[in-house]
Parts: C-alpha cells; structure tokens; sequence
C-alpha cells in the first residue's frame, strides 16, 4: 500500500544564539492510509518537529519527505498549502479557533478556502458538528464553549475537507483527564472511519489507544 | 468564508478597539480634507469672485497691480477706445475713494465707490429700497447704496440723508461735504468684510471730488467677446494703449497665486504631508500590533493550508474597513471643521467677505479619497508582510511554549 | 511692548519708490517693481562721473541684476526712462525681513531723502517735494502711543497713525494664523488621543493574562493600576521627550526649506520652551491617562474571563 507520507533521514536544526541546534536527527518514518500512530517522548524531544515535518509546515535540513508521492522540498509553499488544506487536517492543543466566528463557521471556514458550493458547506458542516456531539452548539462562539467542546470543534474542523491525515500535537494538553478521554474516543471513531492519524502527546492514556507507538528522545526514535 | 467577510467580523469582534482606531482616522482624514481644501481653497475663491463680476480684463494703470493701486487717468476717454475694440463686449469704469459718512453726530469711514451704469446689477445686488438707476422720483440729493453693515452702523434705511466728504490723504479734507439720500442697502461683490461701503452714480462721485481727478478711475473692467476670448482682449488693449495695463482674470489669479496665497499652499502642502504621514504610521501600528496578538491564530490557519494571499486579502480587507470607515466619517466631519476654520481665518484684516479659505471642489474630493486608500494600502504593507512571512513551525512553537 | 508709532503720508503716485523703474547706466532701460525682474547689465567705472550721489542695494537686486559695489545705475519714475538719474552704489543691504510679505522678491534700493524727492517729486506741484510717505516715529514713552495717535489724528485729520506693535485685540493677521494654528493643534491632538486610546486597548488586551494572574494571585486592582500608572507616566515622558526633539529636528529642515525658498532670513518655526511644555502638559497627562482608561475597562472584567485562553 502505497503510504500516505514518507520520510527518509530527517533531520531539523534550527539557528540559536549559542549555534545551531538539532532538534530532529536521522529520523525515518512511514504513515500508511488508516494507521493510528502516537509519538511520545519528554519535552523537547522533537516529537512537535517530526509533526510539522509530516505535515508539510516545516521542510527539513536535510533527509526526504515524500508525501503521497510528492517530494515535499521541491513543492512550492503554495503547492504545500494545498496539500495541508485538502490532504491533511491539523488539531492543535491551543485549539486556534478564530474567535469572532461561531463553530459552524470555524468548520466552514477550510471548505470554503476549496471553493465548496454553500449549501454543500453547511451540509457537511452539521454533519460533522453532529459527529462530535456539538449540533446544538453550532452558532456558539470559541468563547462561550468549554475547552472540551472547542477541542471537538477543532476536530470536526480538521475532518471538513475529508483529509487522508489527521494530525494532532497535543490534542488534550489544556484539558481534563475525562475531557481529555472524550476527545481519544473521537480519534478512535475518526481512526475507525479510515483517516491515518498521527498524535503527539505526553497522555498515556491517549497513546495507548494508537496502534503504533513511537517513542523519542533528544531527536531520534528510540523505540518504534 | 471571503477575505472581506472575514476582515469584517475581526474588526466587529472588537467594537471599542474599531471605533477608537476609526474616531482617530476620521479626524486626523478630517484634517487632510481640509488641508487639501485650503491647497486651492483661496485661488478657487477668488477666481471665483473675479468671474462672477463678468469681465474678464481689468484695465489698471501700472503693471505693478494688484500691489498697487495707480489711478487711471483719463477713464472716460479709455473705456470710449476700448469699446470700439472688436475683441470687447462691454466696459465699465470703477472709481473708489475714502470718504467719511456722517449722520448727525456719528461719523463712519466708508469708501465710496461708483460704477459705470451698465456694471450695476453686478457690481452689488440690492437687498432693500432701490437700485441707483432705477429712482423714480425726483430726489433733493443725489441717490446713494450703503452696505447692510454701514446700514447698520449708522442705522440707516431708504429714505435717510447721509452727509459724506472725501478724505484727502496725507492732508485735511476741504473737499466739498455732499449730502446724499439713501436709495437703498446693498450686497456688494467685493466688499471687505472689515469695511464699510456706499455706492452713487458717477456724476455724483464727481460732486464729491469737486473736479480734483475727477476722471481718474481705480480700475476699468472689459468683457471680452466670446469669439476672443481674454488673452486677445488683454493684447488688443495692450496695442492700442501702451500706457495702460490690461490683466485677465487668470493673470491676477496667477499673480496672487505667487505672493499673497504662497502661505497657506506652503502650510497646507506641509500639514497634509504631516497629517498623512501620521495617519500612515497609526494605521500601520494599529495594525502591526493587532496582527502580533494574532500570530498564533495566523500560524494556524496558515497550518491549516489557508494560502498566504487569503491572509493578505484579510489584512487588507481589514485595513480597508477601518480607513474606509474614518474615511467617509471624515468627509462630512472635515467640511464642518472647513467651516469652523474658513470662519477663523476670515477674521484677517482686509478680506474681501466673499473670499474663502475653503473651497469644496471635485479635485480635493478625488484627491482625499486617492491620498487615504494609498495611506490604508501602504500602512498594511507591513502587517501583511508580517503575517504572510512568519514561519509557521516557529510560531506554534512558541505558542506552545509560552 | 510698542516702541513707536509709524505715520504714513502718502504723498501721491509718483513718489512711490516700488513703482521706480531702474535704467542700467548702459543705456537700456528695463522697467521693474518689487516683483518684476531686471536684467543683469554690470556697468563700468568709467561711466561713473564725480559727484555721483551714493545708494545702496539690496542683496537679492544686486544679485538679480549682476550689479556690484561701484557700479553706476541709472534711475527712472517712468519706464520711458523720463526723469532719470545716476548713482554709485556704495554696498548691498540685507532688507529686514517682513513676514507680512515673504514671498515677495526684495528688489530694493535705498536713496538719500534729498536725492530720493529729486528723483520723484512732481515738478509742477511744489507741495510734492515736501511730503513723505512714511514718518517713523520713537516714543520717549511707549506707553503713550494711543495718546499720540489721537494727538496727531486730532490735529492732522486724514493721517493714518499705527503703532508698530501688534493690537492687543486679537485682529491681526498674526494672530488670527496663531488661532488657526492652535485650532490644528486641538483637531490633531483630538485624532492623537483617540488613536492612543485604540492602542493602549490593545496593549492592555496582550497583557490580559499577566493581569488575570496578578489578579489571581491577590494584588489589588489600586496597585495594578499603580504600576500601570508609572509605566505610563515614564512612556509618555519618554514619547514626549522624542516629540520634542522630532520638532526640534523638523525645526531645522522646515526653516531650511521656506529660507532657501524664498530666499529670506525669516524663521517660519521655533520650538519655544513654551510649545515644547504646552506639547508636554497634553502629550504626558493624554499618555497616562490612556494607559489608565484601558487597563480600568480591564480590571472591570472578572478574574475568571482574564485568565481564560
């Protein structure tokens, strides 16, 4: 099976005020369509480099990266923009919910980036608010939601455009453990519907539910 | 979700902040307005005044007007010589003096002014009473106008007798004290806001000089005929009499242009460069810094695969809104402060009251509209450039850190 | 305070010096005013004969002229060149600088009074050589001057009397300008504030969590405010201070600019200790009092909403 992304000997430095510092050394690692993979490992392992490497957002020092057959260095950013907005959807533990829009329009607002048609938009958009338990919170602004519920929005947010991976940096690390454990439930239903998903958390209990687990340390996986 | 919609609901999201930064840009866009009011506010007001007269060449004696005032001698003559002129319509004989006006025991300085019958009814427009001309009864004393501020001063009506005598300068006056009967009050064209003005028949005018001069004329005023135009005016008279001085009405402009209006060009020229440049820089940090509290946000659409131009578009809808919004507020504001200053400035010595400062015209409009979207575009060149540039990895880092 | 006052006797249109026009001793004549121009024509010393009387010229004439110390002029009251005369200019002059007509060019010359009325005195009216136009007058008190301009109008009526102070009424053109100066100040200072007001909102919005947690952690609304207080004081000091040398600084290149211009001495902008303290009193007080509203609709906000991502 042909995988989803590819990544060959990455490697990320990045300029300090002491000299440059590797955060990523010689990392090989393959995402195949529906797998479920959490990264683990201390702070300041890399686990977050490795993520936006994956996700098109950084371009590594030096290794490959192989996206669905696209070589990641040679795609202009826009090309990696379209990628990112059509191929991939990203839940970060800040949730970066625009606040001046209502859930519904959080949702809405990657469908329309890809030119879908409103009526579609909005069919979708209930849809996956449905899907995370959130349809009677649809006009509900990120302020008047719990961290929970903006969580959910997030996720229903990066599922919009039917991406190939899910990719979440610490999908739980502002919420509570049962909130926390509402949103695992959510990655198994979103894994169990066939998108890869990719999670980088220190919550054990979250990793555990993945399928693969990498652990890593000072920019290398230690234990795949 | 479009750019504009988007721009529209970050701006709508924090009202006091968008009302602040909008209050801020309509006034300082209502002190640009008026700065590019007041660029050519006095050249269009006076061009203005000197048109609405109806001629179009005014014939003085040296070439030194509007700096000085040398009688022309021999008016009667000169007017007879140009009217023959085939390039020449009309032409009407201005003759002024000070004079000083009593009633009683008040007295007023006035200058007296008398006009070719024909350059009446431009001359001044009748408010109350009668024309000079068009007196029906046979009077005991010669027809006078006076302004409504003379009319005032003195507390005069149609009907009251005025006593007037001209001032000789740099001498007593032992001119004849002629007495003169209120015909009517009168707008005059180019009464001075500080003066006070009567107007009578030549003959009249005569009586009071007691023949001393009593041909000289301040000034003799020529329409051109349409098929000429004033420049061929202007170079007719100049052929036929050397002696003599002829300015079209754009000469004069252009002449007043270079002395008495140099100050306020100059001030207008430095203060909308000032206020511009403020505008620009207030803009630009309002929305440097609301673009900075935003970075994360922006990382995450970005992450998100929202491409840089949305973002751009957002920024600039954003700054649009916001300039947009002041700008307009800044019209009507800008014309009501026009309003205020035109008044303060009037206050100068010596202006014709006709004159303004501020002119409204289609130029300064046009202008102020091009001036502030390019001062909108260029304050969020910066912003924009911060937001579309920032890298997207570090960013969240950061986030995640702090 | 006044020093004198200034009595104009007009004494007809001929004798009015602007009006001279200049005949190069070259022989042509080219009519001028203060405004028109007049070609350079240098004369020779040879033509300069004994007993020519003397007259100084203003710097910018000499220059537009192409004249030097030494040269012989020929002057004329008609632009026929009627009625001319010769003189040795003797030395170039500065003309003292008048604001009421800087844009006009200083094409001048100075005569002595007897060569002056020689020149444009109408010979068939006896009376002209007797009048000037203007009698500059010093008072032994200045505080006298209205009782004099009511002396001499009283007993030369038709005189215009002024003193060369400017009125205390506020009718001048200098001080009409100064209250159009001080309304743009009032309209910029009004945008300022408003434009300040914004953006302290916004910084006290980007230290909303700092303030949650000072909140949190017990410090009163009062000391936050306190500090807020001081840091904007010290800001506002600063931006002042920065104003102040901005103006200074602009100072140099306006008043370089309008000299080079128009070719005058005059200084069209000074930064008095008393603007830069005027600017201080509204800039300071407008600084911390920003600072203070914003942080005050801050603190208003339940700890709770603060401290909230």
């Amino acid at each position: 099976m042909t995988p989803i992304v590819e990544g060959r000997g990455l490697t990320r430095t990045f300029p300090m005020a002491g000299g440059r510092v590797t955060a990523l050394r010689e990392v090989s690692i393959t995402i195949a369509p529906g797998e479920y993979v959490a990264i683990t490992g201390p702070s300041g392992c890399g686990k977050s480099t490795l993520l936006h490497l994956l996700g098109c957002v950084d371009t590594p020092t030096s290794g490959s990266l192989v996206f669905e057959g696209q070589e990641a260095a040679r795609l202009t950013e826009s090309q990696r923009s379209r990628i990112r907005l059509t191929r991939i959807g990203f839940v970060f533990q800040r949730f970066f919910l625009l606040p001046m829009l209502s859930a519904a329009e959080n949702i809405e607002l990657p469908q329309a980036e890809v030119g879908a048609l409103p009526g579609p938009r909005r069919e979708r958009t209930r849809e996956l608010l449905d899907y995370v338990g959130l349809g009677d919170r649809a006009h509900h602004r990120p302020s008047q939601l719990s961290g929970g519920e903006m969580q959910r929005v997030a996720v229903a947010r990066a599922l919009a455009n039917r991406p190939a991976l899910v990719l979440a940096d610490e999908p739980t690390g502002e919420l509570d453990e049962d909130t926390g454990e509402q949103i695992a439930m959510l990655f198994d239903r979103v894994h169990a519907d066939g998108t890869a998903i990719v999670v980088v958390t220190h919550n054990q209990a979250l990793a555990s539910r993945a399928k693969r687990h990498l652990a890593m340390r000072r920019g290398a996986v230690i234990d795949a | 979700m479009t750019p504009r919609a988007l721009a529209w609901r970050t701006i709508t999201a924090s009202p006091a902040r968008a009302l602040l930064a909008m209050s801020g840009i309509a006034i300082i866009g209502a002190l640009l307005f008026d700065m590019l009011l007041l660029s050519r506010g006095l050249l269009v007001s006076f061009r203005d005044m000197l048109d609405s007269a109806g001629y179009d060449v005014r014939v003085v004696a040296t070439d030194s007007f509007p700096l000085l005032r040398i009688p022309v001698p021999h008016a009667t003559t000169l007017a007879a010589q140009l009217e023959r002129l085939p390039e020449i319509q009309e032409v009407a004989v201005v003759r002024t003096d000070r004079a000083v006006a009593s009633l009683g025991r008040a007295s007023q300085d006035v200058t007296l002014v008398s006009v070719s019958p024909t350059a009446e009814r431009r001359a001044w427009q009748v408010v109350s009473g009668s024309s000079l001309a068009g007196v029906t009864e046979k009077l005991d004393h010669p027809p006078l106008l006076v302004s409504r501020r003379l009319a005032a001063s003195l507390d005069l009506a149609p009907g009251a007798t005025l006593k007037l005598r001209v001032l000789l300068p740099g001498a007593p006056s032992a001119l004849p004290l002629v007495t003169f009967t209120v015909v009517g009050i009168a707008e005059f064209a180019f009464d001075l806001s500080d003066d006070f003005t009567a107007a009578t028949t030549t003959d009249a005018f005569r009586q009071t000089q007691a023949d001393r001069g009593s041909d000289d004329a301040d000034l003799v005023l020529v329409s051109s005929r349409a098929a000429f135009g004033p420049a061929a005016a202007a170079a007719a008279i100049g052929q036929v009499r050397p002696d003599v001085k002829p300015f079209s009405n754009e000469e004069i402009v252009s002449r007043f242009n270079e002395n008495g209006f140099a100050y306020f060009r100059q001030i207008s020229f430095v203060l909308s460069s000032i206020t511009l440049g403020f505008a620009f820089l207030l803009i630009s940090t309002l929305l440097t810094m609301s673009v900075n509290q935003r970075l994360s946000e922006v990382a995450g659409l970005r992450a998100l695969g929202v491409p840089r131009r949305r973002i751009a578009a957002a920024l600039l809808w954003e700054s649009t809104w916001l300039v947009g919004g002041g700008g307009l507020v800044a019209l009507p504001l800008g014309w009501l402060l026009a309003l205020r200053l035109d008044h303060l400035l009037k206050q100068m010595p010596g202006l014709p009251e006709r004159l303004h400062f501020f002119v409204l015209e289609p130029r300064a409009l046009v202008l102020h509209i091009a001036l502030f979207a390019a001062a909108g575009v260029g304050a969020a060149v910066y912003p924009i450039w911060v937001a579309t540039r920032l890298p997207i990895a570090a960013t969240l880092r950061r986030d995640a850190i702090s | 305070m006044p020093q004198s006052a200034r009595t104009l006797v007009p004494i007809g249109t001929a004798a009015l010096v602007a009006a001279l026009a200049f005949h190069l001793a070259a022989g042509h004549l080219r009519a001028v005013d203060s405004t028109a121009a007049l070609a350079p024509r240098p004369a020779t010393a040879a033509t300069a004969a004994p007993g020519v009387p003397e007259i100084l010229m203003s710097r910018q004439l000499m220059e537009q002229a192409g004249l030097h110390v030494g040269d012989v002029v020929t002057l004329a009251t008609t632009a026929t060149g009627t009625r001319a005369a010769r003189f040795k200019i003797v030395d170039a002059y500065e003309p003292t600088p008048d604001p009421m007509r800087f844009t006009a060019r200083r094409l001048e010359a100075r005569l002595h009074l007897p060569d002056l009325l020689a020149l444009t005195s109408d010979p068939t009216d006896p009376l002209s050589s007797e009048s000037v136009s203007v009698l500059n007058v010093a008072l032994l008190r200045p505080q006298d001057t209205d009782a004099v301009r009511s002396a001499v109008t009283a007993r030369v009526p038709g005189l215009s009397v002024r003193p060369t102070s400017r009125p205390s009424d506020g009718t001048d053109l200098f001080a009409v300008l100064d209250r159009f100066h001080w309304a743009i100040a009032m309209v910029t200072v009004l945008g300022s504030t408003a434009f300040l007001l914004a953006l302290m909102v916004m910084r006290a919005e980007e230290r909303r969590e700092i303030v949650g947690s000072l909140r949190l952690i017990g410090i009163s609304s009062r000391s936050i405010l306190g500090e807020v207080f001081f840091e904007g004081l010290l800001i506002a000091l600063a931006g002042g201070l920065f104003g102040v040398v901005l103006a200074g600084g602009a100072q140099g290149l306006v008043n370089r600019f309008f000299q080079w211009q128009y070719d005058t001495p005059l200084v069209f902008m000074r930064v008095t200790p008393s603007i830069a303290w005027r600017s201080a009193a509204f800039a300071v007080p407008l600084g911390v009092l920003a600072g203070l509203a914003a942080s005050w609709a801050l603190l208003r906000r339940s700890v709770g909403s603060l401290v909230r991502r």
